[in-house]
């Protein structure tokens, strides 16, 4: 078997830059061709812009082509409900459906994916696990709860592609999650950052020495930046005994789009056969060099549902030469991860929070007078979200009602993540005059 | 009737014996995956390998297109 070579797919992850580049510009004319021919949204802004795909000849006339935005898609998604007009292909013919929280109330961010795309979508998960050195005898263990939200789905299909035993571990709790991947000799762990902190620390709480007692060579973190930052990624590795491989990736790709490989470079290499990755100035819209912080903007080859072109992400990147790298992959570098947001977005354990979402739901209840969101991290661990509420003196005596009915709709819309709800007293809330802050992040890293 | 196995891969360069296979496999998976006279047990798993061919032809840049399938 050719499975002990260190690339899943050597002749793309070592193509030289040239071909690399002539490969993405025509794929990204293909998916622009079939974008307009096919998506109503996609030729809508096409026609606006005056873009032509068919005169795609050279990658930079990617630049011709316009931006889409999370906020164009889900403005498409509230006036053609339910899944907007961006869709290539009929909602009858897909076979899967995922959400994101939304930017601006209850509303999610829809996704639906055929049986092409859910196989792409594995297949470039199988990019990073392969590349940070996962093979067919692995034992994986995913913790993680298997729901509408994408998290590690696409994940657990590479591994079942690449032959490895499959250990989904779903509704289990952190202590018998810890139990079971001792005992099953899991190699690889897969969890968010936060999360693989948190069974670490209740192996200890259980008095199981992971390091001594388990067999997992391997952590591979998603879903958070804090993969990529090198004391999280010191203390995972401390706490499990083992590697920490950082991937990053988005539900409105439905996949991972970078990875880090086992020569850990302090950054994760993108998959440059199947995206373009441009990194501009969030102002400008311009693009910066090697080196500049920027915002990263995607474009997909692979998701045949929804054509994702140049969409604006709002995450902050710093791209490198891939020589950066000692592994021979010619895949350029966002070094450092995912550095941040342009924008408000805070991720809390694995999911998106924007504080106006927050804010729609919580204005629904008339009998709230004020409120305010702060972030904590308990134990340097896991992170919490509490919401601050001080009702109006009338409805004092509402709270019981109100906090549960209010927890429930906060939890609906930000795929089950459980809000603490804390009344405050008559007067005890900060009130603004001009730009509110109602959102204080206590965490020390983003 | 399968479709013709092309000669040069999307950067122009020939493709090796493997990849050919590859290919013709392909190819002739996505001519059975039209087929909708195959019984459910035939075409759905005709679908799944013909999809998985794909995933294999379009990394090595032998082909870029959606199948159409779903």
């Amino acid at each position: 078997m050719t499975t002990d070579v260190p690339y899943w797919n050597p002749k793309c992850e070592t193509l030289p830059r040239e071909d690399l580049r002539r490969l993405q510009t025509k794929k990204l004319r293909v998916v622009a061709e079939r974008a307009y021919a096919q998506s109503p949204f996609h030729r809508r802004l096409m026609d606006q812009a005056k873009a032509k795909p068919h005169r795609i000849r050279r990658y930079e006339d990617i630049r011709r082509l316009p931006f889409t935005t999370r906020e164009a898609w889900m403005e498409c998604q509230a006036q053609t409900p339910m899944f907007g007009d961006m869709l290539a292909q009929p909602p009858d013919d897909a076979m899967r459906y995922h959400l994101t929280s939304g930017t601006t109330g209850r509303t999610p961010l829809r996704v639906l994916d055929g049986r092409t795309d859910w196989k792409w979508i594995a297949e470039c998960w199988c990019y990073g696990f392969h590349g940070f050195g996962v093979r067919p005898k692995d034992v994986v263990f995913f913790a993680f709860s298997y729901g509408t939200f994408i998290g590690f789905w696409g994940a657990h299909y590479s591994c079942e592609k690449m032959g490895c035993l499959v250990l989904p571990s779903g509704n289990m709790t952190t202590e018998n999650r810890v139990k079971q991947l001792v005992e099953m000799g899991a190699t690889t762990v897969c969890a968010t950052p936060t999360y693989a902190l948190r069974m670490a620390q209740e192996a200890q709480k259980m008095g199981i020495d992971i390091p001594k007692h388990g067999k997992v060579q391997r952590v591979i973190v998603s879903g958070e930046p804090a993969g990529s930052i090198p004391a999280t990624k010191k203390l995972i590795e401390d706490m499990w005994g083992a590697k920490c491989g950082d991937t990053a990736g988005m539900t409105e790709i439905g996949t991972i789009m970078v990875f880090e490989c086992s020569h850990q470079p302090g950054g994760v290499h993108v998959i440059e056969d199947h995206f373009i990755e441009e990194v501009l100035d969030p102002d400008s819209g311009e693009p910066v060099g090697y080196g500049e912080r920027g915002e990263r903007v995607v474009t997909s080859f692979g998701r045949g549902f929804i054509p994702l072109l140049r969409y604006r992400t709002k995450d902050l990147v710093v791209k490198v030469p891939h020589s950066k790298c000692t592994c021979g992959r010619t895949f350029d570098i966002f070094d450092g991860g995912i550095l941040g947001r342009v924008d408000d977005m805070k991720l809390v354990r694995g999911t998106n929070v924007y504080p106006r979402a927050v804010e729609a739901i919580v204005r629904e209840h008339g009998e709230v007078e004020e409120f305010q969101i702060i972030l904590t991290r308990q134990d340097g661990l896991r992170d919490e979200i509490t919401v601050q509420v001080e009702l109006k003196p009338s409805a004092a005596a509402r709270w019981p009602f109100i906090e549960k009915k209010l927890g429930k709709d906060l939890a609906d819309a930000h795929e089950g993540l459980r809000f603490n709800l804390v009344q405050a007293s008559t007067g005890e809330l900060p009130r603004f005059e001009l730009k509110a802050k109602r959102l204080q992040d206590l965490r020390t890293k983003p | 009737m399968s479709a013709t196995i092309p000669d040069k891969d999307l950067l122009g360069r020939p493709l090796t014996a493997h990849e050919r296979e590859l290919m013709d496999l392909y190819l002739r998976l996505k001519s059975m995956s039209a087929n909708t006279d195959l019984p459910p047990c035939a075409l759905m798993n005709c679908r799944q390998a013909m999809v998985m061919l794909w995933n294999a032809c379009v990394d090595l840049n032998l082909v870029f297109e959606e199948p159409g399938v779903d």
